[in-house]
C-alpha cells in the first residue's frame, strides 16, 4: 500500500554541464546552464518555472537564478540544510508542491565550482568559526584536528571494522565497482579508467583506515531535474519518471558528520530514511533492482546497504562480495560511477542517473530495473527517493 | 635514514653495555660544601633557609651537581651512557634532548659529605620517529653513595637524534579555535585550570557531553557539571594524514574517548599502541592563553587529574609562578649546577646545533620545580621524589609560568603535579611527592 503521495509528481527532465575540475565560469553561470540543459530535457522553457529548490549550502539564490532564465513569477521556493544530505530532499520539496498544487513547474538544482573552487575536502576554518549551533558542534572536533569529511568518516569507518570484521578491502569494493560504472561512462571524470582492489589497496592514507580510493572526488559542474505532475509529465517529451517515495531523516543526538555520542556509532538517519521510503511505495528491498546510494566515502555504502534493510547490520561486507554491485550483479549500485567516479555534484547527478536507469538510457542500463532507490549524503542528516516507471 | 646493518650494530653494542651493570663508583671532584650551596641557591633565587645557617643541607635537586664531570672533556671509559653517546654519535645521531629525569632522594646531603655514582646503561629503544627528528631513548640510571647507603637514585632519559630529520615546524597558534558560548564556556573554562568537566544536569543527574542548555532527559535548564577523572578508553579512532590542519603535526591520530563517567569525547592522543580499548588518560595541551585542549595519552602512569571522590583530596592550586627566563639565569644556574655543555652558554654554538637560541638545562629546571614546590610547602616538607618530563626548550626572553595541582595529601605525605609553560608549550610536567620532616 502507498501513500497519496505516492506518484503524483514525477521527473520530467534532467540536465547537467560537463564535469571537470575547472569549469572557468561562475557557479551560477553553471546552474543556469544544467537548469536550461534540464528544461529542454523536458521540452518546457523557463517561463514553465514557478518554483524552484536548492540546497542551503548553494551559492546561487532561487532569485539569482530566476533572473537569469528570464522566469517570471515563482510561487515556491526552498532551500535544504546540511550539506550532501540535502540532495533527494530537493525532489522531495518539489515534489510536494507540485503534489499540492503549490506550483506546477519545480526545477531543483545545485551548481558549484568545488574542486577550483572552495574544497570541501580541506579544512574549512569557517566552518568551525560560525557563530550559531553548527559551529557550537565543530567546537567539539575542529580545534582537536579533526575537521575533515574524510577524518571524521573515519572514526565511523574504524568502529565498523572493529565490531563487524571487515577490512579495508570490503570498502575498496565500492571504489571498484564505481570506476567500473565510470570506466564506461563518457560524462564520467574517470571514462575509461577503471581501478583494480590492488589500486586501491596501494592508494595512500588520506585519514586511516580511509585511503585515497575511498574518497569521492572533488569537482566542478552543475545538475539541475525538472518536477511536474506526473499526469504533466507523461504528456511531455521524455515522459514522467514518477516520484514512488521521497524521505528525509534525522535520528536521535544528531550532528553533522560527527554523530559520535550515541550507544552506536552507525547511521541511522538513514534508516529512518528508507522505513519512510518504504512506507510511502508500499515496496521492498526485493523490489529494488539498482539504487544510487551516495558514495563520498565508501564505507557508507556498505552502512547504508545495512539501514535500507539491503542486508542486516554487519552483513554489507558479504552482500557486496563477489561482484554483486557491479552491473550484472544481484544489485549494481552507481551505474554512473558515482561520485567516485562520474562527479562530485553534491548527490544530485545521482538522480539524474536513477532517472536514467527508469527511462532506460543508463551507459549501464540494469535490464528490467523497475524500481531504482537514490540516496543523498550519508553521516548528516540525509533523504532518500524511490524512483518508478 | 639509518640502515638495518646500522641500527643492529647498535643494539648489539647496547646489550653488551647493558650487561655491564652498574659501573664502579665515582668519587664527587669536591665534597658537598656551603660555597657550592650558596652559588645554587643564588643562580636558582632559592631562600630556603634549610640551605644555610648554622646546620646547613644541600637541596636534594643537586644531587646530580656533586658528580658532574665538570669543563674536563675527558670521561672514564666505563661510563656507559658516554659510550653509548658516542655510539650513536658515530651513526650519525648527533643531537641530544634530554626527556625524563626521575629522581628519588633518601635523604638530604651535609657538607662534609662525599658522594660517589654507580651508573647502569638501562635501555636502548629505537630507531623512533619524533617531533625533532629520527632518534633513540637512551635510559640509565643512576644511584649516589654516601659510603654503603644509597641517598639518592636518578633515572635519566634522553633522546639522540640526527638532526634535520624532524617534522617541519608550525604554529600551534593556528589551531582553529572553538565557538564557545553561555552554554559551553564552562568546559573551556575546566581544561584552562587543568579540569576535564562533564555536563551534569542538577536536577536529575544526567551527564551530558557535548552540553548543551537542556536536560535532554528531564528538561530542567538547570546545567551544573562533574570532573571527570580523566580516564577512559579508545572507542575509535583515525590517523589523520591528509590534508593540511592549522597548527598541528601530521599524521595525527584522533580518537573518540569513552570515559570511566560513561560520555564519549573527541581528542588528540599521543603514545604508542593505539587501538580500540586502549587505556588512556587526559593530558592537557595548552596551545596559549586563550586555549587548552583535553587531549589523551596512551601512557601509563596516574592521571595527573585530581581525584575528587576521595577524602583525601584537597582541591586548591599552588599560587603561580612566573618566572622570565634570562641569559643571565640560563648561564648561572648552568654553571652553578656545573653543566658545562655548550648549548647552555654559548649561543652561536647552540645555533649551530639547531636551537634558537641557548637554553635552560636540566638540573636547572628540576632545582625550579622544587624550589617552586618547597616556597609552597615550607620547611618541614621534604622532597623525597620528583618525576621530570621535559618538553619544550625554555629559552631566553621567554617566561616559565609554574601551576601546581595537589594529587594527593595526607598527613605523611603529599603528592604535587608541577606543570611549567613556555610561550611554545609546556616546558616541563613534573610529579613531586613531599614527606613531612616531623611525621615519622
Amino acid at each position: 500500500m502507498s501513500i497519496p503521495f505516492s506518484a503524483a509528481a514525477a521527473v520530467a527532465g534532467i540536465g547537467a554541464t560537463e564535469f571537470s575540475k575547472e569549469s572557468g565560469r561562475s557557479e551560477l553561470q553553471l546552474s543556469a546552464e544544467a537548469t536550461l540543459a534540464a528544461l529542454a530535457d523536458a521540452g518546457l522553457k523557463p517561463s514553465d518555472v514557478d518554483g524552484l529548490v536548492t540546497f542551503t549550502m548553494d551559492n546561487s539564490s532561487e532569485i539569482a537564478l530566476a533572473r537569469e532564465l528570464g522566469m517570471g513569477d515563482l510561487r515556491f521556493f526552498s532551500r535544504i540544510n546540511y550539506g550532501g544530505g540535502a540532495a533527494c530532499a530537493t525532489v522531495q520539496q518539489a515534489a510536494m508542491a507540485v503534489a499540492c498544487g503549490m506550483a506546477d513547474v519545480v526545477v531543483a538544482y545545485r551548481g558549484f565550482n568545488e574542486r577550483s573552487g572552495d574544497r570541501f575536502g580541506q579544512v574549512s576554518k569557517a566552518a568551525a568559526a560560525q557563530v550559531n549551533t553548527n559551529g557550537l558542534d565543530n567546537a567539539w572536533t575542529y580545534p582537536h584536528g579533526l575537521s575533515t569529511p574524510a577524518a571524521t568518516v573515519a572514526m565511523q569507518a574504524q568502529r565498523y571494522l572493529h565490531e563487524y570484521g571487515a577490512t579495508s578491502a570490503d570498502f575498496g569494493a565500492v571504489a571498484v565497482a564505481d570506476r567500473r560504472h565510470a570506466a564506461v561512462n563518457p560524462a564520467a571524470f574517470f571514462y575509461g579508467k577503471p581501478i583494480t582492489l590492488e589500486d586501491h589497496q596501494n592508494s595512500r592514507l588520506i585519514a586511516d583506515p580511509l585511503r585515497l580510493l575511498d574518497c569521492c572526488q572533488e569537482s566542478d559542474g552543475a545538475v539541475a531535474v525538472v518536477v511536474t505532475s506526473t499526469e504533466r509529465a507523461r504528456d511531455l517529451v521524455q515522459g514522467a519518471v514518477p516520484i514512488l517515495a521521497a524521505a528525509q531523516g534525522s535520528a536521535a543526538d544528531q550532528f553533522v558528520m560527527t554523530s559520535y555520542y550515541r550507544d552506536d556509532i552507525g547511521i541511522p538517519e538513514m534508516g529512518v530514511v528508507g522505513r519512510d521510503l518504504w512506507r510511502q511505495s508500499g515496496l521492498t528491498p526485493a523490489d529494488i533492482a539498482t539504487a544510487v546510494l551516495y558514495d563520498h566515502f565508501t564505507p557508507y555504502v556498505l552502512m547504508q546497504l545495512e539501514e535500507l534493510g539491503f542486508c542486516g547490520r554487519g552483513e554489507a561486507p558479504g552482500f557486496i562480495a563477489d561482484g554483486a554491485i557491479e552491473l550484472g550483479g544481484r544489485l549494481p549500485l552507481n551505474t554512473h560511477g558515482g561520485q567516485l567516479g562520474e562527479a562530485y555534484i553534491h548527490g544530485m547527478n545521482g538522480i539524474a542517473e536513477g532517472v536514467r536507469q527508469m527511462r532506460g538510457t543508463s551507459v549501464n542500463q540494469v535490464d528490467g530495473a523497475q524500481h531504482v532507490l537514490v540516496t543523498a549524503g550519508t553521516g548528516v542528516p540525509t533523504s532518500g527517493l524511490i524512483l518508478g516507471r | 635514514m639509518s640502515t638495518a646493518r646500522d641500527h643492529d650494530q647498535i643494539m648489539a653494542r647496547a646489550e653488551e653495555l647493558i650487561a655491564r651493570g652498574d659501573t664502579a663508583p665515582r668519587a664527587a671532584l669536591d665534597e658537598v660544601n656551603v660555597a657550592m650551596i650558596r652559588h645554587w641557591a643564588e643562580a636558582m633565587g632559592d631562600t630556603d633557609a634549610r640551605w644555610g645557617g648554622a646546620e646547613p643541607v644541600a637541596p636534594p635537586a643537586m644531587a646530580q651537581v656533586w658528580t658532574m664531570y665538570g669543563l674536563d672533556p675527558h670521561r672514564p671509559d666505563g661510563d656507559p651512557l658516554h659510550a653509548t653517546m658516542q655510539l650513536l654519535d658515530e651513526a650519525g645521531y648527533t643531537s641530544v634532548l634530554g626527556t625524563n629525569c626521575d629522581q628519588t632522594y633518601a635523604r638530604y646531603l651535609k657538607p662534609g659529605e662525599r658522594p660517589a655514582i654507580t651508573t647502569r646503561l638501562e635501555s636502548v629503544v629505537g630507531p623512533k620517529q619524533t617531533g625533532v627528528g629520527e632518534g633513540y631513548f637512551v635510559t640509565t640510571l643512576n644511584t649516589w653513595w654516601v659510603g654503603e647507603e644509597a641517598v639518592a637514585t636518578m633515572t635519566f632519559r634522553v633522546l639522540k637524534f640526527k638532526p634535520g630529520t624532524g617534522r617541519p615546524s608550525f604554529d600551534r597558534t593556528q589551531t582553529v579555535r572553538p565557538v564557545v558560548n553561555a552554554d559551553t564556556r564552562f568546559f573551556f573554562d575546566g581544561t584552562a585550570q587543568g579540569e576535564l568537566r562533564i555536563q551534569k544536569c542538577n536536577a536529575c543527574g544526567v551527564l551530558r557531553h557535548p552540553p548543551g542548555p537542556v536536560c535532554p532527559s528531564c528538561h530542567a535548564m538547570d546545567r551544573g557539571f562533574v570532573v571527570a577523572s580523566g580516564r577512559g578508553t579508545v572507542y575509535s579512532f583515525l590517523v589523520h594524514h591528509a590534508p593540511k590542519v592549522p597548527g598541528k603535526v601530521l599524521p595525527l591520530p584522533i580518537a573518540l574517548i569513552e570515559l570511566e563517567e560513561g560520555v564519549k569525547m573527541v581528542g588528540a592522543v599521543t603514545g604508542e599502541g593505539l587501538e580500540i580499548g586502549a587505556p588512556v588518560r587526559v593530558v592537557f595541551d595548552r596551545i596559549d592563553e586563550d586555549l587548552t585542549l583535553a587531549s589523551w595519552t596512551l601512557d601509563d602512569g596516574e592521571a595527573p587529574a585530581v581525584d575528587s571522590s576521595a577524602e583525601t583530596a584537597v582541591a586548591s592550586d599552588l599560587p603561580t609562578w612566573s618566572l622570565p627566563v634570562t641569559p643571565t639565569l640560563v648561564v648561572s644556574a648552568a654553571l652553578a649546577t656545573r653543566d658545562f655543555q655548550d648549548v647552555h652558554h654559548d649561543r652561536d654554538l647552540a645555533v649551530q646545533r639547531g636551537s634558537k637560541d641557548i637554553f635552560l638545562n636540566i638540573l636547572t629546571t628540576t632545582g625550579l620545580v622544587q624550589k617552586y614546590v618547597g616556597d609552597w610547602a615550607g620547611t618541614h616538607a621534604r622532597v623525597a621524589a620528583c618525576a621530570l618530563r621535559l618538553g619544550a626548550p625554555a629559552y631566553p626572553g621567554d617566561q616559565i609560568d609554574f601551576t601546581g595541582t595537589i594529587v594527593s595529601h595526607t598527613p605523611a605525605e603529599t603528592i604535587v603535579d608541577v606543570v611549567g609553560t613556555v610561550s611554545i608549550g609546556n616546558h616541563v610536567t613534573a610529579r613531586v611527592t613531599l614527606e613531612r620532616e616531623d611525621s615519622e
